[in-house]
């Protein structure tokens, strides 16, 4: 479905609002050949439209959150960033975080891009983010608020086999809505016990919705240009048996933290940032928490402290 | 995972399915996920009925993308904030139990969870005149208490006899007998059956812990699997039908000196949304032998570690019997 006017108009829309592409603007209204793109999208028929909104139209995530991100200080397109840590310790506040950042318009602070959110516990809390919206906005008008919500879309999946034929079907709204450029899953171990048990003895049978909902999501953020953030939960105990373990030992020493992965390999190798929460015990009663913050390749590591008042997160 | 067969959806034809089915595709994701291109060349069925097929199965079978606003609104209107009858406890959850969310009660035995569910009980079917669900698994429900404490109130004896009839008690001693009441639940809420259920606005589960432990230990994950299957369930019911659900479980420590922590583990501890602590402790004022603290453990809305004194039962009471009937587990 398209909103606004015909395809021009989201022809227009999308050269006005994007501010990260730094081609000359000729003002040529026609759109460039297509020719350029014809590797990846030669299988596909796509109209002229369609090509530019991909092309052109997912703005940067610039700015989204400096104090996250070890280098470059911003989530680049195609990036895969997971974050994992026991339970209460701001994995979710740090996702409305990122969210309020999305979908404030300009003037607020936020970026003005549209997040779609894959909700796989029911956990999403929709006054809690209100809540947060209406901390950072200067004036927060029921509109205003309404307006802000409107970026964002959300879905409820009951099962690993759910959650994969609704990737298969959201890739239609990812090429309809080009400012749609951040993509939430939280989180993507929910079905781990109820998979692993219907699986029975086989691993690969017990991995199998997962592995495929991991290989359609990289397709997803590789053609559409996304970023993708996932929470994990820790349900294990960290291994005492180090050969176990695929995460590099060095890394885990650094960092300290409980991490034992359990997901299968297809997800464990696209993700390219990874973020352990934990909880700060602080002297004095207020109550920290802690991101440690790394970056796959490049073995950069990051600590940062943060906590959670009423307006979110603040570092 | 649904089987491809004929007449799933409109345009799936009874031809269409044993060729489907000789190139490999015999479920909705084989079909979803694979190249139609190359199955309409190996099968010599024709691409467009294909496409239309996929098409119809996604919208059948996936979940569909609801707007931020939309979902706002909805919620504005149907979610609403349920007193527990215990002013304090009000306080510390910001006003009452919220719909649409799993709220933890956690303590030794004796501490008083089984008091609070029934005073949870008491107020909404009084005071807010809403039917509730009781799943007693531990044999702790007495209808007499509860009349006590109905009885404390204000209103009259009518009324007070009127709403014990909203409180549905069902008594559950194993997990897929909770599993079987659930699924009654909601069946009478999907359709909507005004007459015994009522508008329902609480469900209580006193405890989860009794029938989730025999399930867990060893290496089986078909536990787990299960235990996660009643966590999906309870939140779902209580998103869809706007309940707040309530259920009470025990307290492990890491170590003999480490603070407590809920039981059933790390995986049951991302289910409820908020999580109190009830303790008692001894004091030695005049006023009472044993004192009850609530500290807030988890919320969503409210800083942790918030703690606040319980006044459960006969201090409501004109009546003074020194010694509370003790209903632990």
């Amino acid at each position: 479905m398209r909103r606004g006017g015909g395809g021009a108009a989201a022809v227009a829309r999308v050269r006005g609002d994007c501010c990260c592409c730094r081609r000359p603007r000729g003002g040529a209204a026609a759109p460039p050949p297509p020719a350029r793109a014809m590797g990846d999208a030669f299988r596909r028929a796509e109209s002229g439209t369609q090509l530019l909104a991909r092309l052109e139209g997912r703005s940067s995530l610039k700015n989204l959150e400096p104090y996250l991100f070890a280098e470059e200080g911003f989530p680049v397109h195609g990036d895969v960033i997971e974050f994992h840590g026991p339970e209460g310790t701001g994995k979710t506040e740090m996702l409305y975080h990122l969210i309020a950042r999305c979908i404030l318009p300009k003037s607020g602070g936020g970026l003005e891009v549209e997040v779609m959110f894959i909700d796989t516990d029911y956990h999403f809390d929709m006054l809690r983010l209100v809540t947060i919206l209406e901390h950072r906005l200067a004036q927060s008008t029921e509109e205003m608020i309404k307006q802000c919500l409107e970026k964002l879309f959300l879905v409820n999946c009951n099962s690993s086999t759910q959650l994969l034929l609704t990737l298969y079907s959201l890739e239609n709204m990812f090429c309809t809505h080009p400012s749609l450029c951040l993509l939430v899953v939280d989180s993507i171990s929910a079905f781990y016990w109820i998979d692993r048990s219907n699986g029975g003895e086989s691993f690969s049978l017990q991995e199998i919705n997962l592995k495929k909902c991991a290989e359609f999501l990289e397709k997803l953020v590789r053609e559409y240009h996304l970023a993708l953030f996932a929470t994990t939960q820790t349900i294990m105990q960290k291994s005492t048996n180090s050969a176990e373990s695929s995460f590099s030992l060095k890394l885990q020493h650094e960092t300290d933290t409980d991490y034992r992965p359990y997901l299968c390999k297809a997800w464990q190798q696209m993700v390219t940032h990874r973020m352990f929460f934990s909880e700060q015990s602080n002297p004095g009663n207020s109550k920290a928490f802690s991101v440690i913050s790394c970056h796959i390749k490049e073995k950069h590591v990051v600590k940062r402290s943060f906590s959670i008042a009423e307006c979110g997160v603040q570092f | 995972m649904a089987l491809l067969r004929a007449g799933l959806c409109p345009g799936l034809t009874a031809e269409m399915v044993p060729l489907l089915r000789a190139s490999g595709l015999r479920t909705v994701v084989d079909f979803v996920s694979s190249d139609l291109e190359e199955v309409a060349q190996k099968c010599s069925l024709s691409y467009k009925a294909l496409v239309a097929v996929r098409r119809v199965l996604l919208a059948q079978f996936s979940a569909f993308p609801a707007n931020g606003a939309d979902l706002y609104e909805e919620l504005k209107s149907s979610t609403a904030i349920l007193s527990t009858g215990i002013a304090s406890l009000d306080k510390l959850l910001d006003s009452g139990l919220y719909t649409g969310e799993v709220t933890e009660l956690m303590g030794v035995p004796g501490s008083g969870k089984t008091q609070v569910c029934l005073s949870i009980a008491a107020s909404v079917s009084l005071c807010l005149k809403q039917h509730v669900l009781f799943l007693d698994s531990t044999g702790g429900f007495t209808a007499s208490r509860l009349y006590q404490m109905l009885q404390a109130q204000p209103e009259d004896e009518e009324e007070q006899l009127e709403a014990l009839q909203r409180v549905q008690v069902v008594r559950v001693f194993d997990v897929y007998e909770m599993l079987r009441a659930l699924q009654e639940l909601r069946d009478s809420l999907s359709q909507q059956v005004l007459s015994s259920t009522g508008p329902l606005k609480v469900v209580l589960i006193d405890s989860v812990s009794a029938v989730i432990y025999p399930l867990l230990g060893g290496k089986q994950s078909e536990g787990l699997a299960l235990m996660m299957q009643l966590a999906r369930e309870l939140k779902m019911l209580a998103r869809e039908f706007s309940l707040a659900v309530v259920v009470t479980n025990q307290v492990t420590r890491d170590s003999s000196a480490g603070p407590l922590k809920p039981a059933l583990g790390r995986s049951w501890s991302f289910v409820p949304s908020t999580r109190v602590l009830l303790e008692s402790k001894e004091t030695t004022w005049e006023k009472a032998n044993m004192q009850r603290i609530a500290s807030l453990a988890k919320s969503p809305r409210q800083p942790t570690g918030l703690q606040v004194e319980l006044d459960i039962g006969n201090s409501d009471v004109q009546e003074l019997s020194p010694a509370t009937p003790t209903q632990g587990l």
